[in-house]
């Protein structure tokens, strides 16, 4: 029931951020970042409530940790937000956070959590990930208004985003470090997750999602298959000179699998990474 | 108390017979004192612009002063009468006022919705009060107008996207790459055009401009025309364009000068620096293809047009949107305007009251004379007794909407109170059965108080 309060705060600002965007109405604007505040301040408590009444974060499975995600998601935006004076984005990001919050807000509850997972590795790890996935989601947004941006320009039709979104090179440059971020987080999480595990085994020896742990799981083969697009972009952007919109589309590419990996994976695919 | 403009602007008059009225050819300062002593205005305001030279003025007799106005436009310039009537225009109380704001707003420029107007409307009322010929009904109809000029701007899209090729090419340049300080300009051909767009790329923080031309001479000598720019030889080219950010072709060249080819193999270096080329040459100096290239944005003077054309209509799609906000405040205005009506009713009003009120004190004053602090309080009361009885009237008169009820009032009020009378005549009127009472004081009329 709980999650039901921040979804409806997001609606509201998805709505403001959209009537924002075409009516270019600075009051209005002001009211969406108002009302994507509160969505956050209150699905701080929300995770805030359920830690304590639970005793650790709702960051173990699929259902907490998409939650946990939006939340993070949504203080990545704000925060860019906040810094660069750039509204139009918000648009992009508020559908995502709704589609994303209705999963926590339809399946109530934090799952069980084993007491392996109690440990302070594991819980590095997976805010760690959770992080890298915010700043993906917040890459993958920026480049696809990277993208529209260009298309205008270079088809001489100075249309829509033209009129709303910041310049090429300022997408560019926030692209570039959106995933930067990213990928610190994303090397971090699972580095320590590699750390963690044979810990883990050798902790509860019991439990068959430790052993089946292996490059051979889905959800870990995804993770290492974005790791690799998004290492290859880092790299290309600055040996080959791949930036723009060459960058723009691998970190469309490199989110649509991190959001596979996120939803469906976690739910019905993988044997070994379910907690 | 009339309002009343008498003007000439680009709608009427060509720019030979504008810049004969240019009133800042004689100082608009010298203008305001000229029309002072003229005694037909209480108040006068002068806007003068190159594509207006327009006088508004408070004033009690429209016509008259109309003529009076029409004279000195011509006398204070040194132009013909018969010249100027043809092309003058005039506007009295609400007109004049709509004319203002549709002015204020830029919807009766030359190119709608420019905002140099508004800034020169508030020069004009600015230079007015400093000459102390504007008054109440100036100032306020003036900060109307700014207010109306604000709105249009925030509400309505009137004044939105460059309407001329080089603030096109500036704004693009912007989407491109942000903020522009920092970037170089190369400027291929020493044409005017170029220079112009060069010139506009400078005032926007642009820091490196170098013109190249085939010859040297020509690229130097613009160079210093624009100040602060260097040249650089035809040979150059490849290089300088390579190292700039923004390129502005403008060669009279017959032939494309920058094929696809040699563009690639300036931006291989570059990798993924965007370069963005502005071709105002016609014919033009860059092959289309050079577009395809990842990071060349390639607009040539066409494009650019189309985007000028198109912040055109879209300006003129948000004129009917300006005017609803125009009609709006010209409401408000209208209200102020018809209040101040009642105005001289109420100043009136006020002073006859005021009057007896002094004359009964005067009358006691022998009584009181022991008692300075019982006359102080007597004073007061007596004061706020009227303030109090007043007030509601006052209100109430300043409230009314329409000039025919304002009128009605007035003429009632006149009427009751005998307030047509001079005050003299009115306290000798009353004074001589006093005076056969034998208890009457000479009476020593002092300054009422709270009088406007």
């Amino acid at each position: 029931m709980m999650n039901f309060v921040p979804l409806a705060l997001y609606g509201v600002a998805l709505v403001a951020y959209v009537w924002h965007f075409a009516k270019r109405d600075a009051v209005v604007g002001r009211g969406a970042t108002t009302a994507l505040v509160f969505a956050a301040v209150a699905h701080t408590f929300v995770i805030g409530m359920q830690s304590m009444q639970y005793g650790y974060p709702p960051v173990a499975g699929p259902t907490s940790a998409i939650s946990t995600f939006v939340w993070l998601l949504a203080l990545a935006y704000l925060y860019t937000e906040l810094t660069t004076d750039e509204r139009a984005m918000g648009v992009f990001i508020l559908p995502l956070l709704v589609a994303l919050q209705m999963i926590p807000a339809l399946n109530p509850g934090v799952e069980p959590q084993l007491p392996v997972l109690q440990s302070p590795l594991f819980g590095i790890h997976v805010s760690a990930l959770l992080l890298a996935y915010a700043s993906f989601a917040l890459a993958c947004v920026i480049g696809v208004t990277y993208v529209l941006l260009f298309k205008e320009i270079k088809a001489k039709h100075l249309g829509i985003f033209y009129a709303r979104l910041p310049s090429l090179q300022m997408l560019d440059r926030m692209n570039q470090q959106a995933i930067v971020i990213g990928w610190i987080f994303l090397t971090a999480g699972m580095i320590v997750g590699a750390v963690w595990t044979p810990q883990a085994r050798a902790y509860a020896p019991g439990i068959p999602q430790l052993q089946a742990m292996s490059l051979r799981d889905p959800k870990i083969f995804v993770a290492l298959v974005c790791w690799t697009i998004y290492s290859f972009e880092l790299f290309a952007a600055r040996r080959i000179g791949w930036g723009g919109r060459r960058a723009a589309y691998l970190s469309a590419v490199g989110f649509a699998i991190v959001l596979l990996n996120f939803v469906p994976i976690s739910y019905f695919l993988t044997r070994s990474h379910n907690f | 108390m009339h309002l009343l403009l008498v003007g000439i602007s680009h709608k009427t008059a060509t720019v030979e017979l504008r810049e004969r009225l240019d009133f800042q050819v004689r100082g608009v300062d010298h203008a305001l004192r000229t029309l002072a002593t003229r005694g037909s205005t209480r108040e006068a305001v002068v806007l003068s612009t190159c594509n207006r030279a327009e006088v508004y003025v408070a004033c009690d007799d429209v016509l008259a002063t109309r003529t009076d106005l029409l004279n000195f436009l011509s006398e204070f310039n040194a132009v013909d009468r018969s010249v100027v009537a043809p092309h003058v225009y005039d506007a009295a109380d609400l007109a004049a006022a709509r004319h203002l704001y549709c002015v204020a707003a830029g919807l009766d420029s030359l190119v709608v919705g420019e905002p140099q107007v508004f800034g020169q409307v508030k020069d004009a009322l600015t230079m007015a009060v400093a000459a102390q010929t504007a008054g109440p009904v100036l100032n306020r109809l003036f900060h109307a107008s700014f207010v109306v000029g604000k709105r249009v701007r925030t509400e309505t899209a009137l004044g939105s996207g460059a309407v001329s090729i080089s603030y096109a090419a500036v704004a693009l340049a912007r989407k491109i790459f942000g903020d522009l300080s920092g970037r170089s300009v190369v400027v291929v051909g020493a044409g005017e055009m170029g220079e112009l767009t060069a010139r506009h790329m400078k005032s926007q923080g642009v820091q490196h401009v170098t013109i190249v031309s085939r010859t040297m001479a020509h690229a130097a000598r613009t160079a210093e025309q624009i100040g602060g720019a260097a040249a650089a030889p035809w040979e150059d080219l490849d290089g300088v364009l390579g190292a700039s950010d923004i390129a502005i072709t403008a060669t009279g060249a017959s032939a494309p000068i920058l094929t696809k080819a040699r563009v690639e193999a300036i931006m291989r270096p570059r990798r993924n620096r965007p370069l963005f080329i502005i071709d105002i040459a016609v014919p033009r100096d860059v092959e289309a293809a050079a577009s395809e290239i990842e990071q060349v944005f390639l607009h040539n003077i066409d494009d650019l047009q189309a985007t000028v054309r198109e912040n055109l209509a879209r300006r003129a799609s948000e004129v009917a949107r300006a005017e609803a906000i125009v009609a709006e405040e010209i409401d408000k205005f209208g209200v102020w305007l018809r209040s101040r009506g009642a105005i001289p009713t109420v100043v009136a009003l006020r002073q006859h009251c005021e009057d007896l009120r002094r004359a009964e004190l005067d009358r006691l004053d022998y009584k009181l004379a022991a008692l300075p602090q019982a006359r102080a309080v007597v004073d007061e009361i007596t004061h706020l007794i009227i303030e109090k009885l007043l007030l509601t009237p006052t209100e109430r008169l300043k409230s009314l909407g329409d000039a025919e009820t304002v009128g009605a009032y007035a003429e009632a009020l006149t009427r009751l109170f005998g307030l047509g009378e001079s005050a003299d005549e009115r306290i000798e009127s009353r004074s001589v059965p006093e005076r056969i009472d034998g208890r009457v004081e000479p009476f020593t009329r002092s300054k009422p108080r709270g009088s406007r």
